[in-house]
């Protein structure tokens, strides 16, 4: 157990990739520490320092109030579970689970001991013989994560560790590890691109761009106060909805609908003489007007062409395009990420109660709480304006 | 249904194509050595009745060799030298192998064309000057004088399939094993070592063939019992008495020296072909 700190660190390779920027962060006692972010951001780099199997370039790591940049990684006693799980193929699995404790010199019956208490945890007692060929993907992580629970050590590094895991298995692991971390107690970090998982399982998450960490919050913050655009669009599924505003003497014009500011947006929006905005709106903050249990004097309706409807049981959600031609959309794609545009128009989806009758290509009146707008500066992608500093027309 | 019926009738015509080709192929590989074999349990007076089936088993041919001082001293020389060539060839390959997988270094591919030309070279051309270099080194007709050619020209095909091989290894077990809290060695000792066996036998056992299977080194670079190897020694036998042909006691020889190549291929065919095929295909 240990309390992990980053002191301004940075990593670049040997190529001249800069894969980490300085970085400054301390990750506390038992937490659990999601590190999220798309392909190639330096998620495993960022964990591969920790761990020690790549060198920082600048900066110091200190574990417990130790700098540990000089030891070597065998001596960190730190546990870490591979993507690819790299359980050990020519073992079998009470080997593969033994392997860290016999490094430790630790005596035959206290191995044997350990090795059972963690295969009954992960459910493995009846393929301790068994060799990692001869068994499924969710059994082989379970191997891997045996083989990080059995010493004891300072840290859970894991790196994408559900990843080669078919949907349903990655749920029911998902709360596994989360069982379990909570049950040791264990400081942990955890890599992985999917949001979802992120959000479930971390108390803290941290999200990664380029090397860059964009926010560091709980789940809840993220979601509710993202830091800037790419934050905004990365944490949510569906992803927010992104339209491009102008703000034109008092009030914040997008394409379906005007309104009007309060004074202390008001303030924040001419202090830097912004005009170019991007308006964030999360797909539940758009609502059906009949079936709403919210305030209809909090928001504004429009005109939807909704063009595809998906029912999911507990939701609905109604896909509409909303066209512009603002210049705004040039700078925008990157930071959006994952969000689909194309030439002008802007694809949006609002979260519907299922019991709402709009129907594939209707023109449908849709509602969009104002309350819960955020806007970004469209050149830095900040975000300028927490919800609830807007009111409707 | 139509569908069903046509690939039936296709896969038919296909499997007795490849049928009658697999025996055409296995008897024209074959019928040499199966005439060797027979010619071998002859006895001297049927040697030259040119039936296929021996009209009686003998092994007068076999105790012929096994009392001749000549091939025992060839099957020394053969294992011996084949041995150490072995030896050699495969440990330096694994290191070249190793560092051209792992490391980044100037020159990485040179190293592998280089491999690749001499895999390339026709032996032929370098006898007449070796031949001259080792009389003048006191090397000709002794066993390194052999096992340096040997190892020459083996290294490239040891270090080319020892690459492909280490190239499969998941390197990811090797900083598993780092962060499991083990020192280089015992990483070596415990995950690489054990994974890279089959990789490194497969070598062995080619470089092994190609060193006890040469003729040209053999002949050109011994003249005694000192060094000659068994393809040479075969050339220059005189069987059991200097009157008679010794067709009979080199069939057998023939016979003694390939059958441990042949169970030897026949029980690591699997490795072998795996180890030579490893790296073309993904998976
Ligand atoms: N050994 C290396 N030498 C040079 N550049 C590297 C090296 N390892 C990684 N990089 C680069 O550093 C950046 C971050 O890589 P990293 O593996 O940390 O990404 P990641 O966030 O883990 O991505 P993924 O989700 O795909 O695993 C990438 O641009 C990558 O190309
Ligand atoms: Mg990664």
């Amino acid at each position: 157990m240990a309390e992990i700190v980053l002191d301004k660190v940075s990593k670049r390779f040997a190529d001249g990739t800069l894969a980490l920027q300085e970085t400054s962060l301390t990750i506390d006692d038992g937490e659990f520490f999601v590190l999220v972010g798309p392909s190639g951001c330096g998620k495993s780099t960022l964990l591969n320092l920790i761990v020690g199997l790549e060198e920082i370039s600048a900066g110091q790591i200190r574990v417990d109030g130790q700098v540990i940049d000089h030891i070597d990684p065998k001596d960190r006693n730190m546990a870490m579970v591979f993507q690819s799980y790299a359980i050990y193929p020519h073992m079998t699995v009470r080997d593969n689970l033994a392997f860290p404790l016999k490094m430790a010199k630790l005596p035959k019956q206290e191995i044997a001991q350990r090795v059972h208490r963690a295969a009954q945890m992960l459910g493995l007692v009846e393929y301790l013989a068994r060799k990692p060929a001869s068994l499924s993907g969710g059994q082989r992580q379970r191997v891997a994560m045996g083989r990080a629970i059995v010493r004891d050590p300072k840290a859970f590094l894991m790196d994408e560790p559900l990843s080669n895991l078919d949907a349903k298995l990655r749920g029911q692991m998902r709360s596994e590890i989360a069982r379990l971390q909570k049950r040791l107690g264990t400081t942990t970090v955890y890599v992985t691109h999917d949001q979802t998982e992120a959000m479930t399982l971390g108390d803290r998450v941290a999200v990664l761009r380029d090397g860059k960490i964009h926010q560091i919050g709980t789940p809840r913050e993220l979601y509710s106060e993202p830091r800037n655009l790419f934050v905004a669009g990365f944490i949510g599924s569906p992803s927010m909805n992104f339209l491009p505003a102008r703000y034109v003497g008092g009030r914040i014009i997008l394409p379906i609908a005007e309104i009007r500011c309060q004074a202390e947006a008001h303030a924040r929006l001419t202090a830097n003489g912004i005009r170019q905005l991007i308006a964030g709106i999360r797909p539940e903050h758009i609502q059906d007007p009949g079936n709403t249990a919210t305030d209809l004097n909090a928001g504004v309706s429009f005109h939807a062409a909704v063009d595809a409807v998906e029912w999911i049981g507990s939701d609905l959600y109604a896909y509409f395009t909303v066209r512009s031609d603002s210049e705004v959309w040039q700078a925008m794609p990157y930071d959006m990420g994952s969000v689909a545009m194309e030439g002008g128009t802007m694809r949006c989806v609002a979260r519907l109660d299922p019991a709402s009758d709009v129907a594939e290509g209707s023109l449908y009146t849709l509602w969009l709480n104002i309350r819960n707008i955020h806007l970004f500066d469209a050149r830095t992608g900040e975000n300028l304006i927490a919800p609830r500093m807007l009111a409707p027309q | 249904m139509v569908s069903g019926a046509r690939t039936l009738t296709g896969s038919l015509l296909q499997r007795s194509f490849w049928g009658f080709g697999s025996v055409v192929a296995v008897a024209y590989a074959l019928l040499p050595m199966i005439w060797i074999l027979s010619l071998s349990f002859k006895d001297k007076r049927s040697l030259t009745d040119n039936r296929f089936i021996p009209s009686s088993i003998s092994l007068e041919n076999y105790r012929a060799i096994a009392d001749d001082p000549q091939f025992s001293a060839a099957i020394i020389n053969s294992l011996g030298i084949g041995l150490i060539s072995t030896l050699l060839a495969v440990v330096l390959a694994m290191f070249a192998a190793y560092a051209i997988v792992r490391l980044d270094f100037p020159g990485k591919r040179l190293v592998l064309l280089g491999a690749l030309s001499i895999a390339m070279f026709p032996p032929i051309a370098i006898i007449g000057p070796l031949f001259n270099l080792w009389r003048i080194s006191g090397l000709f007709d002794t066993w390194l004088g052999l096992i340096i050619p040997y190892m020459t020209f083996t290294l490239p095909l040891a270090i080319w399939t020892l690459s492909a091989f280490f190239r499969e290894l998941p390197w990811e077990l090797d900083k598993a094993a780092r962060v499991d809290g083990a020192t280089p060695f015992q990483t070596f000792r415990y995950v690489i070592a054990p994974l890279a066996i089959p990789g490194v036998f497969t070598s062995a056992i080619l470089v092994f063939i190609f060193s006890w299977n040469d003729f040209l080194f053999a002949t050109a670079l011994t003249s005694t019992d000192d060094a000659r190897t068994v393809p040479a020694a075969l050339a220059f036998f005189t069987g059991s008495s200097r009157f008679e042909q010794p067709t009979g006691s080199i069939a057998a020889a023939s016979v003694v020296v390939s059958l441990p190549i042949a169970l030897m291929v026949l029980l690591f065919q699997r490795r072998i072909i795996a180890g030579l095929t490893s790296g073309a295909v993904k998976g």
